[in-house]
């Protein structure tokens, strides 16, 4: 990603931009654009896509055209950790309560930093998740399961 | 007199012990948020929506607002000490601030530092109530045409004074246009881009998509740098400044005042622009510029009164128009609109014990930050000692209930995961996500109004020009467009934003 022709931050954000508005298209070309005196559900989405269309068009113009910027190298540790763990929390919420999916989305995200110590984050995640089900369950009365049973 | 009517039946909700106390823990908070770095009073404010739900209107929103300006507290604090500045808008309080506590008068620097924010804080309140009436009552003669002008304005200027490429920032704001206008279309009943999921009926919730843009993303982008070990060696002994320090501080306490609540209305001021443009004026007006980075008190307590008093005058397009100047009033008005609240003119009038309750509260929470911040400011800075790889799983933790208690489902988990990977990658291409929020509250409220002017005038256009208020309000904004093309604007700008 560190090529030096295009810039990249400038094509990618262009192109992001570019499918958002066709992604609009897509999804309400079968709603009523009706007048401007009288809109239909899917004028506005529409208007506000190709207006984003434009910037879009813009910005990867730009971007193929200026050269010399780059973006910093991306890391998949950090993503993949934050994002795993996110994940893991939305899949047990609802089948295992809050006390399993609190642990497992604690230790699983320290996996993202490399300075995590293995015992330092097991007693951490036992003591976040007792107080997570103090904070949320007992005080703030949040009507969720703490034990899968 | 009207306005004293107004503070008092303020001071009198304010006052009432349970909002004490919500004001209290909103300080609290704000102040441990703004003494950590990686978080923000944005994810903060997102986390806790949910659970404001079930209080009353004015005391959810006392506690919000504290947070906001409790964080600029406690960003101060780091600034000095440890010269980490908590919340962006302390970076130039890092400046003197740090440069102070180096030659061992930490002390005077923090009190100095808590004073000008307090004294900002009070004229700040006083100043909202004063302009308050006069905004409202304009914007009670406000039809559909007028209200979308505005919001027009309002969208435009948090963009062009914000931080950030214009273009790209406006582009993210019709990003939040458009994804504001998920769910079921209120004129036809028809869903919208719902791609069949019953959850996105309403809409697209903001609370994960802020949770996952501006806290998880963060995070994400945070880990990507090696960790910076912080050391606090300063030992605090006299906390009390001298006559001279106050003598030197207090024109610049003025000043900062003045600027940060004139700042702080704009729409996009809040609290980043104030502290810098102080810092430049002191600088400016100063006998001997070159003591500035060396420890000029004068340039603690300009930017720290700017810096509060923006944060609070920032409230008056929130509460009069129902207009967001920030991100974060963004989500206050989201708040207002989880209490069954409307936000716009209207709300003034109707329910004036929460406007003025809110107002009066920001008097008693300042005077309650006093306290909390220089007595115990020992206790604050041992919370740096607490390592970035224990503190950011738990927010991640925090950020993962407060999206499943908005409304007990698992999918606004998953949409938050979905914005933290969009969000990282707006990070990695460099494009500031705070409008696309703004552009996403504001969304069904500019199309409802589009439509409705629309309406009225039969499809023609020109009504936002034939009307006097309206053709004004866009004529701002062709200004303000054409002066962001003109070099010499752009240069300054730059400059101005620079740091």
């Amino acid at each position: 990603m560190t090529g030096r022709r295009f810039d990249w931050p400038d094509l990618l954000f262009g192109v992001f931009l570019i499918a958002v508005a066709a992604g609009t298209f897509a999804a309400t070309w079968r709603l009523a654009g009706g007048t401007a005196a009288d809109m239909g559900p899917g004028y506005m989405p529409r208007a506000i896509a190709l207006v984003l269309l434009g910037f879009g068009l813009f910005f990867a113009g730009r971007g193929l055209v200026r050269a010399h910027a780059g973006i910093e190298r991306v890391q998949l540790r950090p993503i993949l950790g934050i994002g795993v763990s996110v994940g893991v929390f939305a899949l047990l919420i609802e089948s295992a309560g809050l006390a399993a999916a609190s642990f497992a989305a604690i230790v699983i995200a320290a996996v993202a930093s490399r300075e995590s110590r293995f015992f330092e984050v097991i007693l951490f995640g036992l003591f976040v998740t007792a107080g997570a089900v103090l904070l949320f369950v007992k005080a703030l009365a949040l009507p969720v399961a703490i034990w899968p049973w | 007199m009207e306005l004293f009517d107004n503070l008092l039946l303020g001071l009198s909700t304010a006052l009432q012990w349970n909002n004490l106390i919500y004001c209290l823990i909103g300080v609290v908070i704000g102040t441990a948020i703004g003494v950590l770095p990686g978080i923000g009073p944005i994810p903060t404010v997102a986390l806790l929506l949910p659970f404001t739900f079930g209080l009353e209107p004015a005391s959810a929103l006392i506690m919000l607002a504290g947070i906001f300006y409790g964080a600029q507290y406690g960003g101060s604090t780091t600034a000095i000490l440890v010269n980490v500045p908590g919340e962006t808008s302390s970076v130039v309080t890092c400046l003197d601030g740090h440069e102070m506590a180096k030659q061992g008068r930490a002390g005077p620097a923090l009190a100095i530092a808590a004073i000008s924010s307090f004294f900002a804080g009070t004229v700040a309140t006083i100043v909202i109530a004063v302009l308050s009436l006069p905004l409202a009552a304009l914007a009670l003669k406000f039809t559909a045409v007028e209200y979308f002008s505005l919001l027009v304005l309002g969208l435009f200027a948090a963009v062009i004074l914000a931080h950030g490429s214009v273009a790209k920032s406006l582009a993210m704001v019709f990003l939040g246009l458009l994804i504001g206008t998920v769910g079921i279309d209120v004129n036809s009943g028809i869903a919208r881009m719902t791609f069949g999921v019953p959850a996105l009926a309403d809409g697209l919730d903001f609370v994960p998509v802020a949770m996952g843009m501006f806290g998880l993303a963060e995070i994400i982008a945070n880990l990507e740098r090696p960790e910076v070990r912080q050391v606090v060696s300063q030992k605090l002994r006299d906390l009390i400044p001298s006559r001279a320090d106050l003598k030197a501080a207090f024109p610049a306490m003025l000043r900062g005042t003045f600027i940060g609540s004139a700042l702080g209305v704009l729409p996009g001021g809040g609290a980043a622009l104030p502290p810098f443009t102080a810092y430049a004026l002191e600088k400016k007006v100063a006998k001997d510029p070159s003591r500035f980075g060396k420890g000029a008190i004068e340039g603690v307590a300009g930017p720290e009164a700017a810096n509060n008093a923006g944060a609070q005058t920032s409230f008056i397009p929130l509460l009069t128009l129902g207009i967001p100047a920030n991100a974060l009033m963004a989500l206050m008005i989201g708040a207002l609109m989880m209490q069954g609240i409307q936000p716009g003119p209207q709300v003034m009038t109707e329910q004036p014990q929460l406007v003025w309750g809110v107002i009066a509260s920001m008097w008693t929470g300042n005077l309650m930050l006093l306290i909390i911040n220089l007595p115990l400011v020992g206790l604050w800075v041992s919370m740096l000692k607490i390592p970035y790889r224990l503190l950011f799983p738990a927010i991640v933790l925090f950020c993962c209930i407060g999206t499943y208690g908005i409304s007990n489902s698992a999918f606004n988990v998953w949409l938050m995961l979905g914005c933290a990977v969009v969000g990282y990658f707006f990070i990695k291409v460099g494009v500031e996500p705070a409008p696309l929020l703004l552009g996403l509250v504001l969304g069904p409220q500019l199309e409802e109004n589009f439509r409705r002017a629309m309406q009225l005038s039969d499809g023609d256009p020109s009504v936002f020009l034939t009307r006097p208020i309206s053709a004004v309000l866009l004529g701002v904004v062709a200004v303000m467009l054409l002066a962001m093309l003109s070099p010499a604007v752009l240069k300054t700008r730059k400059q101005a934003l620079a740091e």
